[in-house]
């Protein structure tokens, strides 16, 4: 690894000076899981590291007079799967946290430098798109809110300008009965990003689905918010065969990555697959995939 | 390039060194503290040999720098040990020859501390989720599991 030098801002105004200064040449380091990978194998060479983990303003998860979670950007996934207000207003972001990548990472990454980083094969983007998230931007020159559909633009690239960084995530109320199921699907048990995942969040309305979002990540380069599929379930009563219906109108809508951990074809089919168990779980279906178990 | 003077607590002692930036947290703890324990196995965040705990949660020491942990606690498996008296997951790794190497031994005892301090009784399947991000390339990880299985019973009824 090259040598560089370890900058620690305090203020949100001082790590964007210090991003608008050195330019490409600097790259901001929250956990650093990702960062010290790309870093050793040569991949990056920043001549500054910023360490934002002295920035107040970035820790934290509480909950605002509206009932919106604000989710620092350096809690790491441990501390959300953990969090007694994530898992009471937004179970299915904890259940997702408690999922991601293994034990080491989740003390050490944070769901900032997560989505800074833009890997397509991970967890949190697509579990927040569902949630109807927004990611909190700032700067020297001022602070904005992107939607995360808006914020997360292409493979490994974000709406962030340089001299940004990443504040919060806002998780909106979900309205009462709403549910959460998120599913991912591994290539093999050894690994650690998913090949396909699905978020959905919606009510369960006596079986009946009201106001769906469904979100398929991890094989596509940002996660697809399915809105043909949502319009099909919604105010339907859901079974089986609506179930495998819209597990198929899902693959068929994706237009999937194919490289060497897994062909546009296989993807495509687990897309169908793991939509069709999470609509399952989400409705309390009990479904035949046709194999053994 | 910059310098920093490290503050941190390791096994319970103080220390104050002056590292450059670059410098990992598993490098730091073999060649600055000579606690070898820790060992360096892929040094890409895969295979978990170099896991260590700060401030009691498991973290692969490889994939953070040293100045990420000034003014932290870390516990390496040099700090296990009451004296003589081996930590139970050390007897129990013995006891079921949960290792034949034992190159990835350390890093499979500090991942199952964590795992045991959230989840005092897990079940199989909780013990191979636990221990996830580790890597064994002898044992077949059987008797790596049962080892931590009869850690938590040893604990367990210890109390």
């Amino acid at each position: 690894m090259r040598e560089f030098d370890f900058l620690e801002p305090a203020s949100v105004q001082e790590a964007s000076r210090l991003l608008a200064e050195h330019g490409d040449d600097a790259r901001v380091i929250a956990g650093g899981t990702a960062l010290m990978l790309g870093m050793r194998q040569r991949m990056l060479a920043p001549t500054h590291l910023i360490s934002v983990a002295r920035i107040e303003r970035l820790h934290g998860i509480d909950l605002d007079a509206r009932g919106w979670l604000r989710i620092g950007a350096l809690s790491r996934h441990t501390d959300i799967a953990r969090s007694a207000l994530v898992r009471r207003h937004a179970p299915v972001l904890a259940e997702m946290a408690a999922q991601v990548a293994n034990p080491q990472v989740r003390n050490q990454g944070t769901v900032g430098g997560n989505l800074c980083y833009a890997d397509p094969s991970t967890d949190p983007p697509g579990c927040l798109v569902a949630l109807d998230a927004c990611v909190v931007l700032g700067s020297s020159r001022a602070e904005r809110t992107l939607t995360m559909e808006e914020f997360l633009v292409d493979y490994y690239v974000t709406a962030l300008e340089p001299d940004e960084i990443v504040l919060e995530i806002r998780v909106p109320p979900q309205a009462a009965p709403a549910r959460g199921a998120y599913t991912r699907f591994l290539r093999t048990a050894a690994e650690h990003r998913p090949l396909v995942n699905v978020a959905l969040v919606a009510q369960n309305d006596g079986g009946v689905c009201r106001q769906a979002r469904l979100v398929v990540g991890a094989s596509t380069p940002v996660p697809r918010r399915l809105r043909g599929v949502e319009a099909l379930l919604e105010g339907r009563s859901v079974d089986a065969p609506l179930a495998a219906q819209a597990a198929a109108m899902a693959a068929a809508a994706i237009t999937p990555l194919s490289d060497l951990r897994g062909s546009a074809d296989f993807r495509r089919d687990m897309v169908r697959v793991v939509v069709l168990r999470t609509v399952a779980r989400l409705f309390g279906l009990d479904i035949n995939e046709g194999v053994a178990a | 390039m910059s310098t920093h003077r490290i503050e941190c607590t390791v096994n319970g002692e103080s220390h104050s060194l002056e590292v450059p930036s670059r410098r990992l947290l598993s490098d730091f703890l073999r060649d600055d503290l000579h606690l070898t324990g820790t060992k360096r196995g892929c040094e890409t965040g895969v295979c978990g040999a170099c896991s260590v705990l700060l401030d009691g949660e498991v973290v692969k020491s490889c994939l953070m720098l040293a100045v990420q942990v000034r003014g932290r606690s870390i516990t390496t498996i040099e700090g296990l040990a009451d004296g003589e008296q081996l930590h139970p997951l050390q007897k129990s790794f013995m006891q079921c020859g949960g290792l034949q190497c034992g190159y990835c031994t350390p890093g499979f005892i500090m991942a199952s501390c964590d795992l045991l301090r959230n989840n005092p009784c897990p079940t199989t399947d909780e013990v191979h989720h636990g221990l996830s991000g580790n890597l064994c390339r002898c044992t077949g990880y059987t008797q790596i599991v049962e080892s931590v299985l009869q850690a938590a019973r040893e604990i367990h009824h210890g109390n």
